[in-house]
């Protein structure tokens, strides 16, 4: 196990302080060597990149608290069974989402403007590294806490669907054999409805259609106050047959609905590995580009090589003409 | 309750475990480390010399660091920019010249704050030297921690370590048995060694009993260590074997044994050629610290003539824990190897054809009335296919990293006829018939290399009962000699043989057979890369080396000639005494055996096998230093020379 010994250091720092006096050696500013220490502290650039990089990590830290602190409220107010009435009415919590989204789309663009800053001023290698690896390591963090954000949405929007299934399932059960009337909350349902669910819709549509013969069949006998055994039968009949169909559109809307939610986490995984590969195909698009540069320059030498190569003997075939003319000319002179 | 359950999973903790928690915690700033998925990040500088590097690598890797809030690792002795606010962690030994470039360091302010780690403790005067720059530089409050952090020996395997790897030439087998040391020379020796030790112990959490064998170098050792805990145990305000520090070492009711064996008693060993599969990669390729280097010859094309020859490829992979193929292979036999790669090679295969279908299926979308109810399924096995992918590159690198390490593996034992040396070696250790004179194989042109035969004859040597007669070692000689080997390690053994003699009989090494199964013909009917025809398959059959032996013996405190003479140290006794008498009556449940001179990996399989055998008792293994035969030879080779 490891042993603190930093007592052990400023003890040796106080012992070797007073040889120091003793000796009369000098130390670096002597009594005043701590307010010597903050004045030269002070001047050294604090170096505004870590000072920024630390307030979007803070800003970030406060998004964090900010949704753990309304978590439970924005969670625990979707169960009715557990308490009466919602903490947090629905306005509060689109209020949030929206904060929340706004605050990380800016906490995202000042690490983008960290990073373009960071590129453009020129370090040594090791710091441009470091501050690359703080980057991502705030980048790390954000995208930690906009999972909790997700997380507590999802829930959400699965809560808000599974409410309005239910809200409408139990009324349709009770509307056939008491009050028309709430057929009416049915078909007002479904336009409330964010327009998820069209089939759903359609088949709710059909349903206040339906019901229109029979109010009017009921309104014709409303006059009755009893109604035949036979009718009974008929509406009884009717009524199984409308939960059949009811229960089979339910499993069908659930089925989609689990695989939209599926599609939509695949969607996910797809954007972030296309996202990945963004980079690479960045790098490659270039290193082409700098290839096919490189061959046209290739190719310029070349042409260049063979002119030089042409008019070199060129000028070695008039050399040794003139000097064959040269020696004609000079043979002739001596004859 | 809860404490004590965890204590005592704790006792058991591997070696690794826990010298990776002290180093995490010591990245952490000396604070334990707790995982926060929503924590800030904190970032900061890992500086190390040398031996820092040697020991954090096999444990944490880089990815690990970046976890942990490292942005840059540094060496210490490198050209570092000023990085300002930004705290450095520093983890070097305390040598003169480290702390020399940290009192350099703290004067050009090259960092925010300090955080200074000791891999083993600092001596007073030095700390007074750092705490002289740190005045000079005013940057005594920068220096926020000072921590001695006892963390002096490499761990390799969960269960095995290392002394070092840096200055393995100071406490080498050569550097402890040349006959020109001095006194003071082999005092720093040992205390290099002991310093190691005791930081083994710090970390482990408890306090041995000590056994060793008389007359040694190991003895030396032990007297060292053993004064070194007592004083430690005595000083009770700095003790580090108490208190809160211990924590798990104090659940353990039972003791660990610590034996310590020197080299000389059992030379064969090292010498040995070897048939389980990590034995063999640190014998036949470059290994050290869980990292084994391939040079990848490209492949055989003919070389258009004018061209520059194709360069070689040096491929470096990390045989770590994560490993599992690595874990559960690493002692098999190599014929088993070959096949479990090729097993793995095929269920991968089959895994990757599912998520191939997959693809298939999904073309059918939207065409057929019954997709809707396959598409259902098939988004689910679309999210499974797709989550394991990453699963799958995973197993597919690893796949590839055996099959590459085990073919050069297969490369060396076809050229060399390791398997041919292998089988008679078993057979000259095990005293059973030869059916091949040793001349023969000597003198064959194409089995293996000079220094094989050099090898194997070494170990003919030191097994046989009476020396062979004057005239059959010239002979041997003169083979060897014409095989092109190097004579000076016969010397040497010679020497060790004749003082062996004196001090006791030489060391048998049970009975043991071979057999051979002939022609591997279920790998090459299943068409596998691994073409082992010609390659004998060896079946291992469990021997007990000399270094196990002595460790059950003392373990289960059997009484045995070899093993009644050793010595007993008990540190935590209040009277120091040399009785040989051990105190303790019942068998030891952990037991750590260090061999002084240097060890191996065949033993150390050799360790686990046995301790396989018994179920709830537990063995750790340590060297001073970590040699593979043909490192063993170059050291007799230059003892020979004396």
């Amino acid at each position: 196990m490891a042993v603190d010994i930093t007592l052990l250091f400023r003890a040796s720092v106080k012992t070797v302080k007073t040889r120091n006096k003793a000796l009369g050696v000098a130390v670096g500013g002597g009594v005043d060597g701590s307010r010597d220490e903050l004045f030269r502290r002070s001047p050294r650039p604090k170096g505004d990149f870590s000072s920024r990089a630390r307030e979007v990590i803070s800003h970030i830290g406060k998004l964090r608290d900010f949704l753990l602190e309304h978590r439970k409220d924005y969670i625990n107010a979707h169960s009715h069974i557990l308490s009466e009435y919602g903490r947090m009415t629905d306005a509060e919590r689109d209020q949030i989402d929206q904060d929340a989204q706004t605050f990380m789309r800016t906490c995202s663009e000042a690490i983008q403007q960290l990073r373009n800053q960071a590129h453009k001023e020129t370090h040594s290698q090791q710091v441009r590294e470091h501050r690359s690896a703080i980057l991502d390591f705030t980048q790390d963090y954000l995208r930690r806490v906009c999972k909790l954000y997700s997380e507590q949405r999802a829930i959400r929007v699965k809560r808000v669907v599974d409410k309005k299934r239910l809200a409408k399932l139990e009324p349709e059960a009770t509307a056939r054999t008491r009050e028309p009337g709430s057929s009416e909350e049915v078909s007002l349902d479904p336009s409330q409805d964010s327009g998820e669910k069209p089939v759903a819709e359609e088949h709710a549509e059909k349903i206040p259609a339906e019901a229109q013969p029979e109010l009017g069949s009921w309104g014709d006998g409303k006059g009755e106050d009893e109604l035949s055994p036979e009718e009974i039968q008929m509406f009884e009949q009717e009524n199984q047959r409308l939960i059949g169909e009811m229960n089979s559109l339910f499993d069908e809307v659930r089925q989609i609905e689990g695989k939209v939610v599926e599609i939509s986490r695949l969607q996910e995984i797809f954007t972030e590995k296309v996202l990945q590969q963004e980079a690479e195909i960045d790098s490659i698009h270039q290193l082409v580009v700098g290839a096919t540069e490189n061959i046209k320059e290739g190719n310029e030498d070349i042409r260049e090589a063979i002119k030089n190569n042409a008019g070199f003997r060129v000028w070695v075939l008039f050399f040794l003409v003139m000097c064959s003319f040269s020696l004609l000319f000079l043979d002739w002179y001596d004859s | 309750a809860g404490q004590w359950m965890v204590g005592a999973k704790m006792a058991a903790a591997s070696i690794r475990e826990r010298q990776t928690v002290a180093l995490k915690r010591m990245l952490n700033f000396n604070v334990p480390h707790v995982k926060n998925s929503t924590g800030e990040p904190v970032w900061k500088v890992l500086i190390y010399d040398r031996f820092g590097q040697d020991i954090i690598s096999p444990l944490l890797s880089v990815k690990e660091l970046r976890d942990m809030g490292i942005t840059l690792h540094l060496l210490l002795h490198s050209d570092r920019d000023p990085i300002p606010d930004v705290p450095a962690v520093y983890f070097v030994m305390p040598t003169e010249e480290n702390i020399d470039r940290m009192c350099q360091d703290l004067r050009n302010q090259l960092y925010e704050s300090y955080y200074l780690n000791f891999i083993s403790a600092i001596s007073r005067s030095k700390l007074e030297d750092i705490a002289n720059a740190a005045l000079a530089a005013n940057a005594v409050p920068q220096v926020a921690k000072v921590f001695d952090q006892y963390l002096n020996f490499i761990t390799l395997e969960d269960d095995m370590f290392v002394l070092c790897n840096q200055n393995k030439e100071l406490v080498s087998y050569r550097a402890i048995n040349r006959p020109d040391i001095t006194d003071t020379e082999m005092e720093t020796v040992m205390d290099t060694i002991v310093d190691s030790l005791f930081c083994f112990f710090v970390t482990l959490g408890a306090v041995p009993i000590i056994r060793c064998s008389r007359g040694t170098a190991a003895e030396m050792v032990a007297v060292k260590l053993d004064k070194k805990l007592r004083e430690n145990l005595r000083d009770a305000r700095n003790s580090l074997f108490t208190g809160d520090t211990l924590g798990a070492g104090q659940f353990s009711f039972q003791r660990p044994l610590l034996v310590l064996v020197d080299r000389n008693i059992d030379l064969a060993t090292p010498l040995h050629h070897t048939w389980t599969y990590q034995a063999l990669v640190h014998d036949v390729l470059d290994f050290h610290l869980n990292r084994v280097n391939l040079e990848e010859s490209s492949g055989l094309e003919n070389t258009p003539a004018g061209a520059r020859p194709k360069r070689k490829n040096k491929k470096s992979y990390d045989l770590t824990p994560v490993d599992k193929f690595w874990q559960k292979h690493k002692g098999s036999p190599f014929p088993e190897v070959a096949e479990s790669v090729q097993q793995e090679l095929e269920s991968y295969r089959a895994q990757e054809d599912e998520v191939k279908r997959l693809k298939s299926i999904m073309g059918l979308e939207g065409e057929d009335e019954g997709a809707i109810s396959m598409l259902s399924d098939n988004t689910a096995k679309l999210t499974s296919a797709v989550s394991s992918l990453p699963e799958l590159l995973e197993k597919k690198r690893l796949i590839d990293l055996h099959t590459n390490v085990a073919t050069a593996v297969l490369e060396h034992i076809k050229a060399r006829k390791l398997d041919v040396y292998f089988e008679y070696e078993e057979k000259i250790m095990s005293k059973t018939t030869l059916d091949k004179s040793l001349l023969d194989i000597i003198s064959d042109p194409d089995a293996g290399t000079p220094e094989d035969k050099m090898r194997l004859f070494l170990i003919y040597y030191i097994s046989t009962q009476q020396a062979p007669s004057e005239a059959d070692l010239e002979q041997y000689k003169k083979a060897l000699t014409d095989a092109g080997c190097d004579l000076n390690p016969l010397q040497y053994i010679k020497q060790w043989k004749a003082f062996a003699k004196m001090a006791s009989a030489p060391a048998s090494y049970g009975n043991t057979t071979t057999k051979p199964l002939g022609l591997f013909s279920r790998v090459m009917n299943t068409g596998s890369q691994f073409v082992m025809e010609g390659v004998k398959n060896l079946v291992l059959k469990q021997q007990n080396l000399p270094v196990t032996r002595i460790l059950d013996n003392l373990m289960e405190m059997k009484s045995n000639p070899e093993t009644d003479d050793f010595r007993y140290f008990d540190p935590k006794m209040l009277r120091g005494n040399d009785s040989s008498v051990p105190r303790n009556k019942n068998p030891f449940q952990e037991a750590i055996v260090f061999v002084v001179g240097g060890g191996n990996y065949i033993e150390y399989q050799n360790l686990i096998d046995y301790i396989k055998g018994k179920p709830g008792k537990h063995i750790l293994y340590g060297c001073s230093e970590l040699f593979n035969a043909t490192q063993f030879v170059k050291q007799c080779t230059q003892l020979g020379k004396f």
